[in-house]
């Protein structure tokens, strides 16, 4: 018995010892990589594009309706998203943008933000993995295009260098600072980006071509962004877009049907696209289903949310042979044969019907389903499932198993805003080159839009709202007609100076409100960030 | 090494449980029954043993016992915990009676602390014990409903009346801003992971259905005492987990005797407590045409909700078998329980299987194996009752949306679905969705002592506990939900969680004079924790439905695939730890504790916490100058401080992530090398005292823990590759307040006794000196609230505070006004209970007993997302509405809008009677011993004005990980019930 209890001792020692052993603590990731671990494997296989993909996808949050897109449009004289009953108040989120009401806690302000920052913060850490030439152009400039959107909306841009310790405040670039420095790096970076769509490459990564649209749009807007209340336009600034804009016309054209360019694969046929955020239908890519579903009555083709629409002010401005107001698009699916024969694109206005049947459709509560021209910030009567003009943007993609995700790519770019950039600076005291003037660059689009031939063209009628008249063509109008919800409404009316005035829904409003407030979150934890005045 | 080694260490101990059964040669049979010598009232389980051998027996419930032995015996040893021993002389006799006088009724007893027992006249910490008598009667499905009201200081909620649904439970408030305000669980001394491995789903146009709850894989019958451990004194020894209290459960064991068989059954039926008030019929025509709304009479009468709510069935069964001599004991348990949930199809099947022993061996008896094998398998059936749904997407929601005009079925018995419409039968979606998770958990404990010397002990505990979970979902393409609609949805996940102990204690006890005794803990333990899974799903097969298509997930559309894996940074955490107390003449009592824990989770600038506590206690009633007094038969004075801490962030966020997207890396985070843990320091005062040998009892503790160090994840510094990053706040949560336990026999007689227990606490919380934006929680779903949230955390206001609109009721028109016009939202409420009670009383007379449970909160609000958001005064029309808004001085204005306000703010109020149980000791029925028949009613009646399904309600509303608190959004209503069964042993 002695033996067994010694043996017995012995093996719980063992046992003891053996466990005892103490550990490091080191922590094991198991489906992620550790900084180092993906410096060596990135480098190794010198594979940094996966990289840069995610950078990519940073942008898909322009494709949503409640981020950057919301802010820049919502806050315009031609979008809003009126609380229905039950419907849309989501604690005043969507009034307050409307109404230029809004404080530095809107979910909206600091949400995107976040995700732009998010945007230059990837872009940056690229350049930490040893990109090739043209990656690290890649990234510089989906890093211009995300600082830019910031400048725009805030005013003010956190900027840290590649390496920087993340739990340090980094520095902030601000007004025309920023300005400057991002048409720096477009300068110092264009020559080493892939070609654009005019030389065979795709709209959908960044781009020569890219390049020079958002160094037109920093030249147009410099002054803006100097003073935003009283914006002045240099001459030099306005001849360099001009410049540009003569070496883009050499490669692009007006496309013949401007609704190619958001049909579900205007990838390939969208012929006017020189910047876009891809989506794979199907398969990858953004919310940019949002762009109906916003908009659509829960009856319609495609059930949707019953939320945005547009102002009948803005309808107005169209002649009835535009065709920026609606075609009846052939559904690229083949599944919607639209007996009505109704438009499938652009405004919907008046009674609806079922694109397969062509029935006459109603709401919920059985009433016809008919869109009216007026609409408030709050609804109030039996009608208000149906108050409201919508807007059909993009081509809806009906293709099964494309409900998730649609494949149309989400356009940022686009050659006719060359033309209409390129028109405004010569308005703007440029000097136009090669033959051309404000008026023939206008009428070379309106003659592809179906639109007829303006007689003169200027920069803004007196009231923004009202509709142009007598053959004068003005260019905030004219571009209101072109890119509708496309997301420039808000930095077109700022520019022009009447982001402020008073529209159907709104009043006359204060100057601060000509730029977001910085979020509380981020003002907290960055001292080098300021409140912008007022909030 | 650790599996292989805990198997032969386990075949070791079967093997040893096996010899035991065999008995030894008797010839003589001795009877009696041992009785309290204070009442006569029977001592059911008091231990009767030969003496100087290994021949023993139990007493039953009545107090009987029957016992067979060589005929050479002369004398038994009658003890029982809570009594004295008593040797008895049988020389001569067939049968003694024997009655046993307490050593002190409540006092004397044993309870759990960490890493070790003690005596409860020895406690320095405040501990609240609850025995297996004294837990909740009727259908239990978790351990935690065992104790919901029995504990000062304790609340638990039930968040939802699905089988199987987690509670919330707060020990002493909340601390922390964070999620992981639960305490620790500890199972027979192992400290469990606290997580579950059923698979997350969030299916196509539903929501996120709730978690389960972590313990369900227990079977409450196992379960022989839960220890709640509340201040630091007690707590502090578990460190960087111990912060939110610890909770210690301790499993049935054999005791001496002969193999005895304990059998169990009983069989109920629950119903919804209480169906939501909306409209009928009749009452929806009046409304319609009150409000001249032309359409929205459809011309039949149904009630949704009873078509979908249903009696749920309940069946429960538990065997087990134990026994054992001085050399060992062992105990066996089945379990099995069947429990159908009131919606239909809901089901939550569990299987349990448990072994345990203790053995010694060696002549000197010095060496000792322990083992303890929980093994369970549940079979869990889910209903589409999520957290978030909108309009659609919830079952329940469906039901109340329901136009009670309109048929649920047509003409020819088919379910009415109208394709293309954004009402979903709520007939179709129950009959449309399925969804099952299996769920195995095997929780396995070794454990080693030997006897180093008389005064020195070690053990060595390893335990290994896996959880794997598989869960399969599908929705049929015939259910009305846009995405889901004419494509389907299938889902195929598993999961599984692994979490490994390794202790390693010495314990020292050694009287050091006569009068001073000295007792020590050293200790070691090492855990890691590991969680991974994966998951796909699909959608648009053309398989029509006969087989489901989580079983041919490749007939699906390739576009519509969708699949992921995960595996979490496992985290390890190594920790010393040390107790050392000294107890002076039964006077004073002195205990202190350490514990140092490294975690792998903290950053590199702080891997080590370190958690010391000290108690002082006073046994006044042992003090010279209380001698002669007869008013207190105890009396003490405990004070305790120490600090414990709470490191429940994600493992993997001290240091960079590089993750893995659909072809693509990014840094995932923003690293903090300096994150660490949540510490809280706790001071608490505490007086036990009894009264007149017991008649009455109790204790009365003030604490005030304050939480500095708070972590949170907290907004990131753009730009960064994150918008959050996991921090430590300056701030304090401060949570005080005052707990009162009373306990009195009110009549102790022969044939008549009756007994109460009442607690009470008293709570408050604020979070203070944080600088930081208040941050937002408390989301409330639903149509036209997007992105609305109710709640807030700030510096003054306790956590969760209530924010919002303040309504100051109707318009002539019809429209809500609110105090300055809406402009101003106001802190206006708070979801944290003021006060928790809960009383308890038994009444036995003869072979009768009654038994009932209350438990109640007070002082707090909860926020009603269903009213506000599901049955507006907009759905007139087209979907059903809240009775609750007809009637009115003004008529609602049916456009309205949907906001959130004070309006949906109730008070949150309640005492309901948990629950009510009578039952009859038969006795013996032929062979049949104590046997015991029993009637459990559940949740009879409740006293609150909530005007939700039930005021005892979380749904999990967090915002980006930050938990609310006290919000009601379309749970799975709570249910009522009883239950009827008999037990008895062979």
């Amino acid at each position: 018995m002695k033996h067994i209890q010694k043996s017995a001792i012995a093996l719980m020692l063992t046992v003891g010892v053996g466990f005892v052993s103490c550990t490091k603590l080191e922590e094991k990731l198991n489906s992620s990589l550790t900084a180092d671990q993906a410096q060596s494997i990135l480098l190794k296989s010198t594979d940094v594009s996966v990289l840069l993909q995610a950078c990519y996808d940073g942008l898909q949050g322009f494709q949503s309706q409640d981020v950057a897109t919301s802010l820049q449009e919502n806050s315009s004289d031609e979008s809003l998203v009126p609380t229905r009953g039950g419907d849309w108040d989501d604690n005043g989120v969507w009034r307050v943008i409307h109404a230029h009401t809004w404080n530095a806690d809107h979910a909206q302000v600091g949400g995107v933000f976040n995700n732009l920052l998010g945007v230059v913060f990837n872009t940056t850490n690229v350049l930490n993995f040893s990109p090739s030439a043209s990656q690290a152009a890649e990234a510089r400039f989906i890093r211009a295009f995300a600082m830019y959107t910031v400048l725009d909306l805030y005013g003010q841009v956190p900027f840290r260098e590649a390496g920087e310790n993340l739990l340090n405040a980094p520095k902030v670039l601000k007004g025309a600072e920023a300005a400057t420095f991002i048409i720096s790096e477009l300068n110092a970076i264009k020559a080493a980006l892939p070609n654009g769509p005019s030389a065979g490459g795709p709209a959908y990564k960044a781009n020569k071509d890219a390049a020079d649209v958002l160094l037109m749009k920093m030249y147009l807007n410099k002054g803006a962004y100097g003073n935003r209340a009283a914006p002045t336009f240099d001459a030099a600034d306005m001849n360099a877009a001009i410049t540009i804009a003569r070496s883009l016309s050499t490669k692009y054209t007006i496309s013949a049907n401007v609704w190619d360019n958001y049909a579900p694969s205007n990838d390939v046929i969208g012929k006017e696209n020189i910047f876009t955020n891809q989506n794979i239908g199907g398969s990858r890519g953004g919310n940019v289903r949002a762009a109906w579903y916003k908009t659509n009555h829960y009856n319609m083709n495609k059930s949707g949310w019953n939320g945005f629409t547009t102002l009948a002010a803005v309808y107005d401005k169209f002649e009835a042979t535009d065709t920026r107001l609606g075609v009846n698009y052939p559904d690229p699916a083949g599944v919607l044969p639209n007996p009505a024969k109704v438009n499938t694109t652009g405004f919907l206005i008046g009674q609806q019907y079922d694109l397969k049947t062509g029935a006459a459709l109603k709401d919920r509560k059985g009433a016809p389903l008919a869109f009216t021209r007026a609409v408030a910030l709050q609804e109030s009567g039996n009608n208000l499932e149906v108050t409201g003009i919508r807007y059909w943007r993009y081509v809806v993609d009906n293709k099964d198993g494309n409900d998730g995700q649609p494949d149309n790519d989400y356009v940022f770019f686009r050659y006719a805003d060359v033309v209409l950039m390129e028109a405004e600076a010569i308005l703007r005291g440029g000097t136009a080159q090669g033959g051309n003037t404000a008026l023939s660059l206008v009428n070379s689009l309106r003659a592809k839009r179906g639109a007829t031939a303006a007689t003169s063209v200027t920069l803004k009628n007196a009231d923004q709202n009202s509709p142009d008249a007598g053959g004068v063509i003005t260019i905030l109008n004219e571009r209101q007609r072109e890119f509708h919800w496309d997301g420039w409404r808000r930095q077109d009316q700022i520019r022009f100076g009447t982001f402020l005035a008073a529209n159907a829904l709104k009043p006359v409003t204060d100057a601060k409100y000509l730029l977001y407030p910085i979020p509380n979150g981020a003002l907290a934890v960055n001292p080098n960030l300021t409140q912008n005045p007022g909030y | 090494m650790n599996v292989k080694m805990l198997a032969r260490l386990t075949l070791v101990g079967l093997f040893a449980c096996v010899l035991s059964l065999f008995s030894q040669a008797q010839n003589k049979t001795v009877s009696g029954k041992v009785t309290d010598a204070k009442d006569g009232s029977p001592l059911a389980g008091a231990s009767v043993v030969v003496k100087g051998s290994k021949t023993g027996s139990q007493t039953g419930a009545d107090g009987t016992f029957k016992i067979s032995i060589p005929a050479s015996a002369t004398t038994l040893v009658v003890s029982s915990v809570g009594f004295g021993s008593q040797n008895v002389e049988i020389q001569g006799k067939t049968s003694v009676d024997v009655s046993l006088a307490a050593t002190s009724d409540n006092i004397g007893e044993v309870v759990v602390i960490g890493y070790g027992t003690a005596r409860k006249k020895d406690l320095t910490g405040a501990i609240t014990s609850v025995k297996a008598k004294d837990f909740n009667q009727g259908p239990i499905t978790t351990p935690d409903q065992l104790i919901q009201g029995k504990v000062a200081g304790l609340q638990v909620i039930n968040n939802s009346g699905q089988p199987g649904s987690p509670t919330t439970i707060r020990i002493r408030g909340n601390s922390s801003v964070r999620s992981g305000n639960s305490p620790l669980f500890v199972i027979d001394g192992i400290p469990l992971d606290g997580r579950n491995a059923r698979p997350g789903l969030n299916a196509s146009g539903l929501g996120q259905t709730p978690d389960a709850n972590p313990l369900y894989f227990y079977n409450p019958n196992d379960i022989a005492s839960m220890d709640v451990l509340k201040d630091a004194s007690a707590t502090a020894i578990y460190g960087s987990r111990g912060a939110n209290g610890v909770i210690m459960i301790t499993t049935k064991k054999g005791s001496v005797g002969a193999p005895k068989i304990d059998f169990s059954t009983n069989i109920g039926q629950n119903t919804v407590r209480k169906k939501y008030k909306v409209l009928n019929a009749s009452e929806y025509k009046a409304a319609l045409s009150s409000y001249a709304l032309t359409a929205g009479n459809d011309g039949s009468d149904v009630d949704a909700q009873d078509a979908i709510f249903r009696k749920g069935y309940i069946q429960t069964y538990n065997l087990g078998i134990g026994g054992g001599n001085e050399n060992g004991k062992y105990r066996f348990s089945l379990g099995y329980s069947d429990q159908n949930g009131v919606i239909l199809k809901s089901n939550l099947k569990k299987y349990n299987i448990g072994m345990n022993g203790q053995y010694k061996f060696l002549e000197s008896k010095k060496l000792s194996l322990d083992f303890n094998l929980l093994a369970a398998h549940n079979t869990d059936i889910g209903v589409p009752v999520t957290n978030d749904a909108g309009f659609q997407g919830n079952l329940v929601g469906m039901a109340l949306q329901w136009n009670p005009t309109r048929a649920l079925y047509k003409s020819n018995g088919d379910i009415n679905i109208v394709p293309g419409e954004s009402v979903v039968n709520p007939l179709a979606m129950s009959a449309g969705y399925d969804d099952v998770a299996d769920i195995t958990n095997i929780f396995a404990t070794v454990g080693l002592g030997y006897k180093l010397t008389n005064n020195l002990d070690y053990k060595f505990n390893i335990s290994l506990n896996t959880q794997t979970g598989v869960r399969k979902a599908t929705e049929a393409p015939y259910i009305t939900i846009p995405g889901v609609e004419g494509r389907g949805f299938g889902f195929y996940a598993n999961s599984e969680l692994n979490s490994q102990v390794l202790q390693h204690t010495l314990n020292y006890n050694k009287q050091l004079t006569s009068a001073l005794n000295m007792t020590a803990m050293l200790g070691y333990e090492y855990q890691k924790f590991s969680y991974k899974g994966s998951g796909m799903s699909a959608q648009d097969f053309t398989n029509q439905g006969d087989v489901s298509f989580t079983s041919i997930m490749q007939n699906s559309s390739a576009a519509s695939r969708s699949i992921y894996s995960w595996n979490d940074p496992s985290s390890e955490l190594q920790s010393y730890f040390g107790r050392i107390g000294f107890n002076y003449e039964d006077k004073y009592l002195l205990t202190a504790t350490f514990r140092a824990d490294g975690s792998s989770k903290f950053g590199a600038n702080n891997k080590y916490g370190y958690f010391p506590s000290a108690a002082f206690a006073w046994n006044i009633h042992n003090e010279g100058f209380m001698k002669g007094n007869n008013t207190f038969s105890s009396l003490k004075l405990r004070a305790s401080y120490g600090v414990t801490g709470n490191s429940s962030f994600p493992a993997g966020s001290a240091q960079s992530q590089y993750t893995f997207g659909q072809q693509s890396i990014a840094l995932a985070n923003v690293a903090n090398p300096d994150l660490k843990w949540e510490s809280t320091k706790q001071f608490d005062l505490g007086l036990d005292f009894e009264l007149a040998g017991g008649v009455l009892y109790g204790s009365v503790d003030y604490f005030n823990r304050n939480t500095t160090n708070i972590l949170f994840n907290f907004d990131a510094i753009q730009p960064a590759p994150a918008t959050k990053y996991w921090v430590n706040l300056p701030g304090n949560v401060k949570n005080n307040g005052l707990e009162v336990s009373l306990g009195a026999a009110i009549i102790k007689k022969k044939d008549l006794q009756w007994n109460a227990q009442f607690n009470i606490a008293f709570l408050k919380n604020v979070l203070e000196n944080y600088n930081g934006p208040a941050v937002l929680t408390g989301a409330i779903s639903g149509q036209g609230l997007s992105g609305a949230s109710v709640q807030r955390l700030t510096s003054g206001q306790p956590l969760n505070a209530f924010y919002m609109k303040e309504f100051m009721g109707l318009d002539q028109s019809g429209n809500s006004t609110f105090r300055d016009n809406g402009n101003t939202l106001y802190y206006i409420g708070d979801p944290n209970p003021r006060q928790l009670f809960g009383l308890s009383t038994d009444l036995t007379y003869k072979k009768w007993s009654f038994v009932a449970n209350f438990n109640g909160a007070a002082g707090h609000n909860i926020y009603n997302n269903t009213l506000n958001a599901l049955i507006p005064i907009g759905n007139l029309g087209s979907r059903n509405i809240a009775s609750s808004l007809i009637g009115g001085v003004v008529k609602e204005s049916l456009a309205n809008p949907i906001t959130t306000s004070t309006r949906y703010l109730e008070k949150g109020d309640y005492l309901k009677l948990a629950n009510l149980s009578a039952s009859y000791n038969v006795g013996t029925l032929g062979a049949l011993k104590n046997v015991r028949v029993f009637f459990t009613a559940t949740n009879l009646f409740i006293i609150t004005k909530y005007s939700g399904f039930d005021p005892e309600v979380n749904t999990d509303k967090n915002i980006g990980g930050v938990p609310s608190l006290g919000i009601e959004y379309i749970p799975y209503p709570a249910v009522k019930g009883f239950n009827i069964g008999f037990n008895f042993n062979l």
